[in-house]
Formats: C-alpha cells, structure tokens, sequence
C-alpha cells in the first residue's frame, strides 16, 4: 500500500466515522419520534378515559330520601281492596305531598310547599303505588320508604352546585336548603347504587332516566346487523375470492365494494331513509330498520376482511384437498372456511364493534326519538346507545352531564369487551401448521 | 437454431454409436413425433399422453409431449427448474384446472378413458390419481382426519370400523403406523417434516389410487426422511404406478425404472433409467446429467 492510497484509506475512513455519528443520531431521533407517538396517543386515550370517569362515575349512584309513608285509604283505596284497577288508580301523588307536609309543618305558604314536594322526584308516587300493587295489606299502615331525591338534590348532595352564586341563579333555594339539611341531621339522606339507571329507558326526569332501554335497542339493532351482514358478508367474499372468474366485472365489483367501505355511514342512513322506510315503508325508529342500515354499512368491512382471511389460507391446503378429489366446494367448506373463520369472526365483530358506535345513520331513520319504553322486539320504536348519549349531551339539566358519562362508560365497556373478545377469538384460532 | 444443432449432433452420436436399425426407428420415431429420443412407448401403459402442449396466457410451457407411463413402475422427471415438469405432472391429474388461465391441449388417457374429456369428473380422476406436493401439506386436523377424509368424502368406507381399518392400513403402508399408532387423534400438523411427507403418501394411498405424482416430494427433507421416503416409494411400486418429479439425479436413479428428462418445456429424452444415466443419447441429457448445466 502506497503512501498515498494510504492516505485515501484514512480520509475515507475519517468520513465514514462522521457519517456513523449522524446515522445513529438519525436512528436515535427516529425511536424518540415513534416513541413520542406513542406517548401522545396514551396522554389522549387516557385523558378520555379519566375525564369521562370523572364526569361520570357519580351517576352510578343516586340520593335517596327516607320518607315515612302513611298509606291513606282515603287516598289510596278502602282497607282490603285489591282489584289492581282500583289500586293503579289512587293518588299517590298525594300521598307524597302529605308525607312531605307531615316531615315540615311549619311550610304552609303555597309557593313554599311546592318548593317542599320539588325536593322529591315525581318517581315516588310511581315507587309507591308499585309497592300497594304489589301488598295491598299496607294500606292503612305506616312505613318508611326510600324513594329518589329530585335531580337537583341529588347534584346538591354530590356537590355540583355552586353554593356561593346569588340564590336566584341557584336551582336550589335558601329555604330548600334548609330543608335538606333538617332531612340530612335526621339520617334520612342517602346517596345509594343507582339501579334505576340499569333498569330503566330513557325519561324527561334525570333521576328516572335510565340506559337500558338504548342498550336493548342497540342489541336488536346489532343482532339484526349481524344476521344480515355476517351471512351475506361471508357468502359475497367466499364468492369473489373462491369462485368468480377474475375478470373486469369481478375487478369492476371489488373496486365498488372498497369504496362502499369508504363511504360516509350518514349516506348510508339517507339511502336506508329512501329505501326502507319510504319504499317499503317500514316503521321508523325501529331495530329492523337500524339494523339494516347498519348492515349496509358494514357488509363492505365484512366482506373486505373476509376476503383477506381466505387469502391468507395457504394454497398448499386447496392443492390438498382438491388432490385427495374434494371437489372445490367441499375445498371451501371442509378446509378454507375452518380455516379463514377466525379471521372473518374478528372483521365481523370489529364491524359491529363499528355499527354499535354509529350514530349519523341513525339519526336519519328516526331512531332519535325520545322513548320511554325498554323495546320488546325489532319492531318497537327504541334508542340506541350513541343516540342516548346524543340526546343526553344535548339535555340542558346538570344530572344529565354526568349521565352521558355513564352512558359513554357502557358504550366503551361494550366496546372494549367486543374487541377483546376479537383479539381473544383470533389468539385462540391462530393458525397452528 | 441451437435445436437443429442439438438435433443434428444427437442423431451424429447416434450414428457412432448405435446400430443402424435402431437408428433408423429412431429418426423414424422423430419424424412422427415431438423429437423425444429414446422409447416412449411401453408395453403395458397406465397412462398415455399423445400431443400434450400446455399454455400459462400466452405463454407456452410444454411442447407436444408423447410419453407412456407403465404400470407398477416408477417413473421420474428430471430437468433444469423451470423446463415444465410440475406442469406436465399436474396435467396428469388436472391439477392444472385449478389454475385459471392454464390451458392444456392434447389428449391424456388413463386406461384407455380421455382424461381431458368434457365428460369426465375430476373428481373420481383425482381419487384414483393421488398427488404428493413439494412441501408436507397435512390438513390443520387430526392424524386420523388427515387419512379419514379422502374416503369419507368419496363414500369408501362402510362404517366407523372399516374407516379405521382404512386409516390403518394407508399408515402401514406408507410406514408411518408404528409412529403414530397411539396418538392419531394428534394434528397432522404436530409431526416431523418426513412424518408429515408419509402422512401426505399416506393420505393419497388412502382413496386407492392406480397412479401416485410426487412432485419433489423430498426436497423439504432431511437426507434421513428422504432415504425413508425413498425406500417407501420402492414399495408401493408393487401396488401403484408412480411418476415422481425431482433436482436430485441420484434419487432418480435410485428410486426410479424410467426416467424422462425434460428441457425448456420439451420432452428431451426418455429411457430406462440406467441406459439414461450411463448412456444418455441426447447431448442436452448428457450435459444435464454430467453436470454442466441444471
Ligand atoms: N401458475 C403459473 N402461472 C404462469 N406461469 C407458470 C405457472 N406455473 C409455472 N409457470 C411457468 O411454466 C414453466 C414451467 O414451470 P414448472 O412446471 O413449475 O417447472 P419445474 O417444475 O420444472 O421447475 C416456467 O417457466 C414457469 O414460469
Ligand atoms: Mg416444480
């Protein structure tokens, strides 16, 4: 080696050297980046997560009032009637008001005393005639009750009302103050689980108002959905991908369904509008018509991820089973289905994961009605869980801020737990060959 | 212009060293057929092809092959990658209809029965030609399932017990049962490479088939696996016909009576397999064999 090659050797080397500092550096900077995505994506998700439990942790308990009822004959109906008819019909109301009169008889102005009955809610006077329905021999006894406090009570005693503003700005008045402090020193203010908030629909009354009847209606939403979307889902992509001549037509159709997927859901909803219930006039606001149109909506991720999962069965099985004589579908039944199930089973439920979140649609086809009613079937009008929440966010009482928490907490638990059990179905089935 | 060449040298050689009639059967041979040397004909023919061309699209990727494939013989098929034996195997059990744009013209019969005839179902085609691929394809399922599901889908066992006697019989005879015998309910899949390869011979073996294809059934093996797949397919040459596919020269000539080498497509030569490893006639066969090009 020459003096001067050597030289070359040197100078070449020295560049090489400066480069590797500044690829590393590059490689460094490049991990911080990804990390640093990361990183932002958990700082939001879990920013969503605290604020929403934040807010709505304190719905899933409710106050109550202990009110000592005195089941008035009067009022109600004569000591041992029990025609239900005659029963439903008493002024239970009333017997509020008086429990109430009794609890403060120093309250006689009538401006007052409607104050004094608005501390309790108008789902007493249900609750109580629930329980003469149900033992008539009460009447004419006295017994204590726990019956729900009214809304504002109820976020006086979760402390979601501002004390310090002038009393006219305030839902709660002085002397209402007054009174729920005398009920509190007696014991009979309590904060309980909040059943009625699993157990009910939807209500004007944010103490009555409850999720179960979205819930259901979006269970007959989506079971409609997947009946409809999986089978046709499953039998277009096994088609396309297993039997269709590959050919214009066969390319024409694939482009299409990639840009159904692609799709506005909102479009999907006016096209269910026009189709369902203008020309075959179907009811709205009900599952069957949710459901299909959510099954439009999703049929395209169905038949996409469908197709990749028979894509992804290695040919060696198909040559298998076509060289032992299987005909191509006994192929497809026997072995390629098995084996693509698990990942059309995921794309089915990351699809209904998808459509139980949709709202647009739906607020098409007249699923925002507000219903009162837990839906019994696919053709009862019903809310869904994102419209509730919808129609939630858009309620003006304060009790209703924490409950569209609540109910987004159901909604991400359902959520969750739909994609877990996808994670869980494809760790499962994984392919052992 | 390189064939003539080829050609011309070959029959050259073959004036040296033959005799005169022979020589003249073969060009006469040549002058008839697709130019193969050596004895396409056998006596006793399973299978026959006459004119068969085979064409991916455009693409033509076997030229007018005549071959005869004898009964209870192995026959193996050797040649530079890519000069067309899959696909001339594949033809054999149409195979190659799964492949859309595949087209395969000339006629192929099975004891005397068109095999390319739009009456014919591939189906009982399939069972009575069984096929061995390159890689152990095993179904995802039970050992068990694996040789149980050619016969259950064709109807061949009466009942439970003669399916067990079938599974049995099929292990045994591909030499797998004393392996297996007491974990048949475990996934085909959970074997060695070999086992899953005797598994795949096993299964074929299952539906009764006249003729196995083994398309390089071996090359995924060990040296071990493959002499135990070997010495099984000199067995089964007592009961089923073979063609067998291979790179490995020495495998053809331990495993098989005759041997066909294949060249761009075209059917070079074929012969016993000794006279085609000591004597090859035709100078690709040689260059082949010699190692100067594959
Ligand atoms: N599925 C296919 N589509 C298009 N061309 C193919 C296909 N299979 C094989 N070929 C072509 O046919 C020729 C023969 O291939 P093949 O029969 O696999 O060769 P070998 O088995 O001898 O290596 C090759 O040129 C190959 O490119
Ligand atoms: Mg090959």
């Amino acid at each position: 080696m020459n003096k001067q090659q050597q030289q070359q050797h040197e100078r070449s080397m020295s560049r090489v050297e400066k480069g590797l500092a500044r690829r590393y550096r590059q490689e460094r900077n490049f991990k911080r980046l990804g990390l640093g995505a990361i990183l932002m994506g958990l700082l939001f998700v879990s920013f969503l997560f605290i604020s929403i439990f934040a807010n709505g942790y304190t719905a899933f308990q409710q106050t109550f009032v202990k009110l000592d009822v005195f089941y008035d004959p009067e009022v109600i109906a004569p000591v041992g009637e029990t025609d239900p008819d005659v029963l439903s019909a008493g002024h239970y109301g009333g017997l509020v008001k008086a429990t109430m009169r009794e609890l403060f008889p120093s309250v006689t102005n009538r401006r007052d005393k409607k104050k004094l009955y608005g501390l309790i809610s108008t789902g007493a006077a249900f609750q109580i005639r629930e329980r003469v329905m149900q033992d008539p021999s009460v009447i004419g006894q006295r017994e204590s009750i726990w019956v729900p406090a009214d809304d504002d009570v109820d976020m006086l005693i979760k402390g979601h009302i501002d004390l310090s503003l002038p009393e006219s700005d305030r839902r709660i008045k002085d002397d209402q103050l007054s009174w729920i402090q005398g009920m509190q020193e007696d014991g009979r203010v309590e904060k309980r689980f909040n059943t009625t908030f699993f157990a009910a629909g939807d209500s004007r009354e944010p103490e009555l108002s409850g999720i179960k009847g979205a819930a259901v209606g979006s269970f007959f939403t989506l079971l409609i959905c997947l009946a409809i979307s999986f089978p046709v889902g499953v039998a277009a992509a096994v088609y396309l991908e297993e039997v269709a001549p590959k050919n214009r037509w066969t390319d024409l159709i694939e482009v299409n369904i990639n840009n159904l997927a692609a799709v506005p859901s909102i479009v999907f909803g006016l096209l269910g509008l026009a189709v369902f219930i203008n020309f075959f006039g179907l009811p709205r606001s009900v599952p069957l018509v949710g459901g299909l149109v959510l099954a439009l909506m999703t049929l395209p991720t169905i038949i996409i991820a469908s197709r990749v999962a028979l894509k992804s069965v290695p040919p060696s099985i198909r040559e298998a089973a076509l060289g032992v004589g299987a005909s191509p579908m006994q192929t497809i039944t026997h072995h390629v289905l098995p084996l693509a199930l698990p990942g059309m089973l995921t794309g089915t439920i990351i699809g209904m994961a998808q459509a139980l979140g949709e709202t647009a649609p739906l607020l098409m086809i007249g699923m925002v009605a507000f219903i009162v009613d837990i839906p019994g079937g696919a053709m009862d009008p019903s809310a869904v869980l994102p419209v509730q929440i919808y129609l939630w966010a858009d309620s003006p009482e304060r009790a209703f801020v924490e409950r569209t928490s609540a109910a987004i907490m159901v909604l991400l638990v359902f959520l969750i737990s739909m994609n877990l059990l996808a994670v869980w179905l494809r760790k499962k089935f994984e392919r052992r060959w | 212009m390189d064939e003539v060449i080829n050609r011309s040298s070959t029959i050259a050689r073959e004036l040296k060293t033959g005799s005169g009639a022979e020589v003249g059967m073969q060009v006469l041979k040549e002058s008839q057929s697709s130019g193969t040397v050596g004895d396409i004909y056998v006596d006793d023919p399973r299978m026959t092809c006459r004119n068969v061309n085979v064409y991916y699209g455009d693409k033509q990727a076997i030229f007018d092959i005549d071959l005869d494939i004898a009964k209870h013989q192995v026959i193996s098929m050797i040649g530079p990658s890519g000069c067309g034996k899959s696909t001339f195997l594949r033809c054999l059990n149409r195979m190659n209809d799964t492949i859309d744009i595949c087209k395969v013209t000339g006629q192929i019969k099975m004891e005397g029965q068109d095999i390319y005839d739009g009456g014919l179902d591939v189906v009982p085609l399939r069972a009575s030609v069984g096929m061995v691929f390159q890689k152990p394809n095993p179904f995802p399922k039970s050992i068990y399932d694996n040789i149980g599901y050619g016969p259950r889908i064709h109807g061949l066992n009466d009942n439970k017990d003669h399916l067990d006697e079938i599974v049995e019989t099929s292990l045994k005879k591909a030499g797998l049962w004393e392996e297996v015998k007491d974990r048949l309910d475990h996934p085909g899949t959970g074997l060695s490479g070999g086992q899953q390869q005797r598994l795949c011979i096993a299964r074929a073996i299952a539906v009764s088939p006249e003729v196995i294809l083994m398309d390089e059934p071996c090359s995924a093996l060990d040296p071990i696996a493959t002499a135990k797949i070997e010495e099984l397919i000199d067995e089964l040459r007592e009961n089923y016909t073979i063609a067998i596919v291979t790179h490995a020269m020495q495998q053809a000539a331990r495993v098989s009576q005759r041997t066909a080498y294949f060249h761009l497509g075209k059917l070079i030569e074929v012969g016993e397999t000794d006279q085609i490893f000591t004597a090859p006639r035709h100078r690709l066969t040689e260059d082949y064999i010699t190692g100067r090009f594959g």
